[in-house]
Parts: C-alpha cells; sequence; structure tokens
C-alpha cells in the first residue's frame, strides 16, 4: 500500500488513549496525569484519558484522530494486550493505518490491579509504562502480513468417539478426512463401556452406528494400525508421514472367524483388560471396524522367513491371507489436524494398600465394564475372578490415582458418575446385592447426574465418606476387609465384602510426548495437552491449524469428548473453507551487510527455518516454517537479523524509556508472551498485589531476550534485570527457551568476573497459570533492590558501558 | 499351553481355562533319524531338544522336552529328510476345535 510505504519515512505522529477502564484503571490511577505526562514525549501529538477505549465510542475516537490529527502512530494504555491488541489494530486498519503501527501499555493487569493500595506509585509506574510505548511506538514500522493457502483436507489422529464425531462432521461439511488409529479399530475406550451415564444407553450400541459410518463414508479415508510418525510444515500446509503396519489379511477377509477357529495360539485380549483369550488371528471385538481379521505376529508362530504353521491360510476360504504384506509408509498433505489421541486409565498396582494384583477380587472400574457387559468374557454375569461365583456384596472406591499425591493431583472427572452408574447396573441386575461405595466428594455436577446420585442412594447403595486405608484379604474365602475411617460420622469402620472395584482415574496417553513434540503442543502440569486459551479459544492449541478434542485435552466423558470434537471440526473447517490464512508478521529479516555467516541463527532456529548458505554466503528465512520466536535474533552477534516488530532498536528503546529516572529503584522483566507475561496477567486478574517498582517489556518467547538487552539496562543503571519464560519443556517455540537458560548463565559467569552482584540477574520460568510464582518473585527481587548500594550500581553502569 | 500372557495384563483370562487348544501327540522313529536337528531348529515352540540315545545309524535322535507345548502346526514332520517324525491330535472328551484340518 503506498501511505504505509510513506509512513516509513514521515516523522512520526503519535496519539496517546488513557482508558480508565471504567474505575479498573482509574480507581488506582490517575489517569488524567498519565495522559497530560504522555502530551509531553517526544513526537505525541495528542493524548487524552476516556473511560472504556475499547467501547465503539472509543475506537471512533482513535479512528477520527487518525484522519483528523493524520496520526501515523497510536498507543493504548489500557488492558493486556494479550485481550485487547486486535480490538484496537482493527481499528487502526480501519482509518488506513497499517496494524502494526499500534502499541499497547498494560496498566491494568500489570499496574492498576496489583498495586491497588498505592496510587501514587501506580501512576508513575504507568508513566513509565506509557513512556516506553511512547518510544518504541516512534520505532515501529508497517508490515505486511504473509497469506498462506489452506489445503482443503484434514487429519485426525485417534479413532475414539472424539475422533469419530470429528472426522464424521469434517467429512460430512465436505472435506477429505485421514482418520489415523493405532489399534486394529476405531472405537476407542467408548466401546468398551458397558452403558453410559446418565441415561444408561447401551455404549457400543450407540457408538457402532458411528464406526460403521466411518468406515464406510466415501470422505474418510481410515488408516487403522498406523502411527503418525513425522509432521513437518505450518498451517495450511502439513507434510505428515504415517507408517501403516501391516494386518497380513486383505481387505477380501469377510470375518467369518474360521482361521480364528483353528489358529493354535491364544493370548489374553487387550479389548477385553486380558480378562478373555484371544487367537493370534483376531479382531478385537464383534463390532470392529473395519471387521477384517488381523495377525499379531509377536505371538504367531510365523516368524519372518520361516513358515511354519498354515492353518489360519489353508481354513480361508477368501484366501485373505497375506503374510507377505509389509510396512507401509503414507504421506498425507492435509491442511489442519485434530488430536484426539485420548487417554489411558490409571494402573493401580503401584498403590500398594489397596492389593491390585496381589489379591484376584480386586479389580479396576475398567475390568468391571467387560465383566458387566454381556459381549464381554462373562457375557454379562459380574463374577468375581478368585471363583467364578457373583459377589454378595461389593465395594466401589473412588478418587484411586486422582486427587492424591499418590497418584494424579487433579479430578478425573468421570470417576463419580460411573460408579454411580455401575452401582445401578449390579442393581439393575442383582437386587440383593449389596453395594458400598468410599468417597471423598461425590461429584454429580452435569445434566441429570444429581437424579441419578439420587436414584442410586433410592436403590440402597451406600455411600459412605472416608476411603479405605487398606484392603486386606480373607486367605480362606478370598473376601476383602476395608478399613477406614468415616469421616462423617468420625468412626472407623471395618467393612468385608466379597470383591472391591477400585474406581480409577484418567490419565495422559503414555504416548503424549511423542505427539507433543510432533505438533510442538504445550501440556499442563497433569500432563494433559493444553488449549490457546482456557475460556476462548479452548479447543485450538498454540499450534496454528492444530486442534484438540476429547481426552487429549483433559479428562471429560463422551458427551463432552462429542461436543468437543464437533468444536474442534468446526474450527478446522473455518480455516478450510476461506482456504487461506495470514501469518503475523513478526519473521526475520536478514540484513546481508552485517551478517558473518557464522550461522549461529540457525543452529538456535527451533523449526530448522533459517538455510545458511556459507559458500554463497546468503542467510535465507522461510517464513512459513518460522514462529517468530526471536531466539535467533537474540543469537546474533552482529545485528544481521531484524526482528520484526521485535527488533533491537525498538525493545532497547523501550530499556530507555523505562531506565530514564529512578533506574536504581526498578527492575527491568523481560517476560515471553505465552506463559510469563500470561502469568503477570493471571496475578493481576487474581489481584495479587506485589511491589510496584518492576516494569515489564514483552518478547514472544524468553529467547528473544539477547544478552546485551540485558546488558544495557545494566549499563542505565538498573537496579535489576529478571528474564521469565515457560517451564523447560513447556517452551510455545519448541525448547527455544533453553537458549534462554543458557544466555542467562553465561550472563552470570561475566557478572561474576566482573564482580558485581549476581543476584541482581534473575531467571524465572513461570507458567500462564502461575500468577503467584511471578508475584513472588518480584517480592524476592524488591529484597535484593533494597539492599542495592549506590556504589553497586555504579559499578554495574562501568562494567557494561557501551552494551 | 498356549496361551502368552504378555507382561502389561497380569490377570489370568477368565476363560484360560475353557479356550480349547488342541493337543498334541508327538511321535519320533529314532532309528529313522539321521540327526541333522532340522525339527529341533525350527520347532516355532521349542518342544524338541537332542537326546542322548545313540540310534543304529549312529545320530542322536531328537526327544520332547513338553508335548503340552506343541502348537501341532507339522512343521517338524514336513521340514523332516527321513519321514521320522510326526504329530497327531489327541482325542479329548471335549473335541478339538484347533484341529480341524489334520
Amino acid at each position: 500500500m503506498a501511505n504505509e510505504e510513506k509512513v516509513d519515512k514521515e516523522e512520526p505522529r503519535i496519539g496517546v488513549y488513557v482508558c480508565h477502564c471504567g474505575l479498573n484503571i482509574a480507581g488506582t490511577v490517575n489517569c488524567e496525569e498519565v495522559a497530560k505526562f504522555a502530551s509531553t514525549l517526544p513526537q505525541v501529538v495528542i493524548a487524552k484519558d476516556n473511560r472504556y477505549t475499547c467501547s465503539d465510542q472509543g475506537q471512533e475516537l482513535i479512528k477520527n484522530d487518525i484522519k483528523e490529527h493524520k496520526l501515523n502512530r497510536v498507543v493504548v494504555a489500557s488492558c493486556s494486550p494479550r485481550l485487547h491488541e486486535p480490538t484496537f489494530r482493527k481499528a487502526c486498519e480501519e482509518a488506513g493505518l497499517n496494524k502494526y503501527l499500534f502499541e499497547m501499555a498494560n496498566i491494568r493487569e500489570q499496574c492498576s490491579w496489583v498495586h491497588l493500595h498505592d496510587k501514587e506509585a501506580a501512576t508513575d509506574k504507568a508513566k513509565d509504562l506509557v513512556r516506553a510505548a511512547v518510544a518504541k511506538a516512534a520505532l515501529l514500522e508497517p508490515e505486511i502480513e504473509t497469506e498462506v493457502s489452506i489445503t482443503r483436507k484434514a487429519l485426525v489422529i485417534g479413532g475414539g468417539v472424539a475422533g469419530i464425531q470429528a472426522a464424521l462432521d469434517l467429512a460430512d461439511t465436505g472435506y477429505k478426512v485421514y482418520l489415523v488409529e493405532k489399534e486394529p479399530s476405531i472405537g476407542g475406550r467408548m466401546a468398551q463401556i458397558d452403558k453410559t451415564f446418565p441415561t444408561m444407553d447401551c455404549s457400543i450400541c450407540i457408538l457402532a452406528p458411528k464406526m460403521s459410518d466411518v468406515g464406510h463414508h466415501p470422505n474418510i479415508e481410515l488408516l487403522t494400525n498406523s502411527e503418525v510418525q513425522e509432521v513437518k510444515g505450518y498451517i495450511g500446509n502439513f507434510k505428515v508421514k504415517v507408517l501403516k503396519r501391516p494386518r497380513y489379511v486383505t481387505d477380501d477377509c469377510s470375518a467369518c472367524n474360521d482361521c480364528s477357529a483353528v489358529c493354535p495360539i491364544a493370548a489374553p485380549n487387550e479389548f477385553d483388560v486380558g480378562l478373555a483369550t484371544r487367537k493370534a488371528i483376531y479382531t478385537p471385538f464383534a463390532q470392529a471396524v473395519p471387521s477384517t481379521y488381523i495377525i499379531d505376529r509377536e505371538i504367531c508362530l510365523n516368524k519372518e522367513g520361516v513358515m511354519t504353521c498354515d492353518k489360519c491360510i489353508k481354513a480361508c476360504e477368501r484366501q485373505a491371507i497375506d503374510f507377505d504384506m509389509k510396512p507401509q509408509t503414507l504421506d498425507l498433505e492435509v491442511g489442519t489436524i485434530i488430536v484426539a489421541t485420548g487417554a489411558d486409565v490409571y494402573n493401580p498396582s503401584s498403590l500398594q494398600n489397596y492389593g491390585y494384583t496381589r489379591h484376584p477380587n480386586v479389580i479396576t472400574s475398567l475390568e468391571f465394564e467387560r465383566l458387566i457387559n454381556a459381549g464381554g468374557p462373562s457375557g454379562g454375569n459380574l463374577i468375581r475372578p478368585s471363583d467364578m461365583k457373583i459377589p454378595k456384596s461389593v465395594a466401589f472406591i473412588q478418587c484411586v490415582g486422582s486427587r492424591s499425591k499418590k497418584g494424579n493431583l487433579y479430578c478425573s472427572n468421570v470417576c463419580c458418575m460411573n460408579t454411580i452408574k455401575d452401582s445401578l447396573l449390579i442393581k439393575e441386575h442383582w437386587p440383593d446385592v449389596k453395594i458400598y461405595v468410599f468417597y471423598v466428594d461425590i461429584r454429580a455436577f452435569g445434566k441429570g447426574f444429581e437424579d441419578l446420585y439420587r436414584r442410586a442412594k433410592e436403590e440402597g447403595v451406600i455411600f459412605i465418606r472416608g476411603l479405605p486405608a487398606e484392603v486386606a484379604e480373607d486367605r480362606k474365602t478370598s473376601n476383602l476387609w476395608l478399613i477406614g475411617e468415616n469421616t462423617l460420622q468420625k468412626e472407623i469402620y471395618k467393612v468385608n465384602v466379597g470383591m472391591v472395584i477400585l474406581s480409577v482415574g484418567i490419565e495422559p496417553c503414555q504416548d503424549s510426548n511423542v505427539i507433543q513434540r510432533l505438533f510442538t503442543l504445550s501440556r499442563t502440569s497433569d500432563g494433559f495437552f493444553m488449549e490457546a486459551h482456557p475460556k476462548l479459544r479452548p479447543v485450538d492449541t498454540p499450534t496454528g491449524g492444530v486442534f484438540l478434542a476429547g481426552c487429549a485435552e483433559s479428562p471429560k466423558d463422551i458427551k463432552d469428548s462429542v461436543t468437543q470434537a464437533s468444536a474442534a471440526a468446526a474450527r478446522a473447517g473455518i480455516l478450510m473453507a476461506q482456504g487461506k490464512v495470514t501469518v503475523e508478521a513478526i519473521t526475520p529479516e536478514p540484513i546481508p551487510e552485517n551478517c558473518q555467516v557464522c550461522g549461529l541463527c540457525a543452529q538456535v532456529c527451533p523449526y530448522n527455518a533459517i538455510i545458511v548458505d556459507k559458500e554463497s554466503k546468503l542467510v535465507e528465512v522461510i517464513e512459513a516454517a518460522c514462529a517468530g520466536c526471536g531466539t535467533c535474533g537474540a543469537e546474533c552477534q552482529f545485528d544481521a537479523l531484524h526482528m520484526r516488530h521485535f527488533t533491537n532498536a525498538q525493545i532497547l528503546s523501550q530499556i530507555d524509556a523505562l531506565t530514564e529516572e529512578d533506574a536504581d529503584k526498578k527492575i527491568i522483566a523481560f517476560c515471553c508472551n505465552w506463559c510469563a507475561y500470561a502469568g503477570a496477567d493471571f496475578a493481576g486478574v487474581s489481584r495479587m498485589q506485589y511491589p510496584p517498582n518492576v516494569r515489564i517489556i514483552r518478547t514472544m518467547c524468553s529467547g528473544r531476550v539477547s544478552p546485551k538487552f540485558v546488558e544495557h539496562a545494566f549499563a542505565r543503571g538498573a537496579g535489576a534485570v529478571l528474564v521469565a519464560g515457560c517451564h523447560p519443556g513447556d517452551c510455545h517455540y519448541i525448547d527455544a527457551n533453553n537458549q534462554t537458560q543458557k544466555r542467562v548463565e553465561r550472563l552470570w559467569k561475566k557478572m561474576d568476573r566482573l564482580r558485581v552482584d549476581k543476584d541482581r540477574l534473575q531467571l524465572l520460568w513461570a507458567s500462564a497459570a502461575e500468577g503467584e510464582r511471578v508475584a513472588s518473585k518480584v517480592r524476592d527481587m524488591q529484597a535484593v533492590l533494597n539492599e542495592l548500594s549506590p556504589e553497586e550500581v555504579e559499578k554495574s553502569k562501568k562494567a557494561f558501558e557501551g552494551s | 499351553m498356549g496361551l502368552i500372557v504378555p507382561q502389561r495384563l497380569w490377570r489370568k483370562p477368565l476363560d484360560a481355562e475353557k479356550i480349547k487348544l488342541p493337543k498334541a501327540e508327538i511321535h519320533i522313529i529314532p532309528d529313522l533319524c539321521k540327526g541333522c536337528g532340522f525339527c529341533i531348529e525350527f520347532c516355532p515352540k521349542k518342544v524338541l531338544e537332542k537326546s542322548d540315545q545313540i540310534n543304529k545309524r549312529g545320530a542322536y535322535p531328537p526327544k520332547v522336552v513338553d508335548e503340552s507345548k506343541c502348537a501341532l502346526c507339522g512343521f517338524c514332520t514336513a521340514i523332516c529328510p527321513e519321514f521320522a517324525i510326526f504329530t497327531i491330535e489327541k482325542k479329548n472328551e471335549e473335541g478339538c476345535e484347533g484341529g480341524k484340518n489334520e
């Protein structure tokens, strides 16, 4: 655009808008004074304060001023840019101003809300933050975002109910879908479950039609017994390698079972949690999709190269058995990906006091599902493994592996209702069986859940609060003694039952780390995949074009999984319907004049997005692969990478502005956009109070923080510097924060050498949910500031002079 | 028994006693054996091993270690160059699903 190029050369004309946000800001910060202060800053043409800048009137004011006062830069001092930057950028664009010429000062989450009781200091801090924003704004440059086309094909990983629903929704919309499942059949956990709560529908009866739809849908290519091996590319243009392991049975299989009947090798069936057997050639369950049988070569007599047994080949009339099948690697090109890899159940054998695996009559809730299922190993009879008899009494133990340091800290969400459902199933078939439920809390929070809970109580299920401390076995009868404390009545109980069912929790899949690495996703401390925003983007991931559905994101029931799957399909569908997407213009541009072709930038790039050709002395950035973390820019010693929108000059100008007055009383903090900055925002939202002397500069990744930024801050007399990023392993740019750590460690060494107090530079890992961690770090560092002598400040100023 | 229990599934399947796997009778004709050892080497269930009884031909014929492990695949019969070994299915009272084709 012509006028955008013009801006580059024009003298900056900056407009500053200080928002009251009702009393959210104005209650603490004197906004009028801040606006008056802003008007004195260089290149500021106008500065105003208003009640709600994000309102339509507030935006209109900005738009009018852009036209009337010929503003070519806009600064809004209000809430976090994580909240309203898109709003104001859009307003600027509507007034004909490139959206990259907009800058924000966060004076709510990181100022007024965290210094509620110190109005003067908060106002001073707000002024500082505005000064830094104005300084950066003066150096902002217009950027043009590149457009990326989107392949109208989707990949769904995981064939549980979430994956099935997402695949069907997308396929019905008209997009080609590849559904990859690592097991021989789709269906997932839902296929193993007998009934669903709270409606008591037969699980497989409602799932089987959907599974069959997937098998027959013209737009779905079902890849079972397959795993994703490699993912390359970026939003809209993923290149995926899928390993399709051989079934050794062709599609000619009619599932007649003749082969299985003659097979001489048997093993426990994984689908029945080992409670029933299967042969080496088998189908995991009757409703399996695809229905084609599969040979387990691990146990089959025929090893590679030596065919010793031909019983199944002889028995198969349709000659569908082919021992020569080889693994295939498929190359798929897709535009969007839905991760629906599901969850595992907690293995209770490590909880010694419950005796699982020692006492045969202690079973898990998943084993229970197979036992009570008419198609299961016992034909639907709830029999005790020890003597195959129906027990006269049973006990459910809740929260096994959940809400405890011994297992996982989180609530697994479904176990309470699952137990209530199971207890009603027992009452339905064997009304005389006495049922105890030992619980911590009963969480019956969903639609129709409380009704089911009431019904269970009416049917005579005995609910006792307080988990047993121990489950002991009676050697003679194989009955079990449960000993514990009833915490409502403050009594010790000792209960004898015929069978114990451990209500096991849900855990992240064992191969979650593989998926995490393949897609550069993040996981919460619980191990489940993290959404882009917990409230407003609950099925998006931080990786563009990748969405989440089902238990991969958090433990959830079938209804929530299906809801989320449809949501993920809709989100993926939006991208594919548009057919194109723009990527943020925050990628680096090489400056050939400065470049020494050392190749360090390429070495630290987590995405391999920089190609250095030492012969032709060329550095090329593959813009589509670059995510804009800026760790290359921080590594470059020669100013040879221009990090768009987070340039060296812009960040140095922010440091200069923040250290202009009373630098020795301030902490200059560099926070990454995703974790530490979000964590600081979270501290604000939660109104956690901390000392007002910290000044936060936002970068996309802590890897952007060049050692020279830190040195420059000290040279300017800053009292202390904080570098904060995501926890190791949680970096939103794969592992760019490893570089952060290395750089800070190098700086510490240098400070040691220069005899500068090392405590003045600190490193913090804090997630977006750890506001208190950020707040307490600032409090700790305030203590460092309090100890600081003027001589020490002078020493560091001299030591880093010229940085 | 032909039942293989992988480690992560610890429980003995409830139908472990009921599944009808074929039961074998292994017959070795020691004096026909020339001691090539093919049957021992290729048996997928490792049912056979070399005996210490020398035969008329001066060879050591195989002996059965554990007949119950035999899956009746018949590979020993097929591979023996001297027709010195064969397996037949034990007729047990319940009948054997597994032996249909023999």
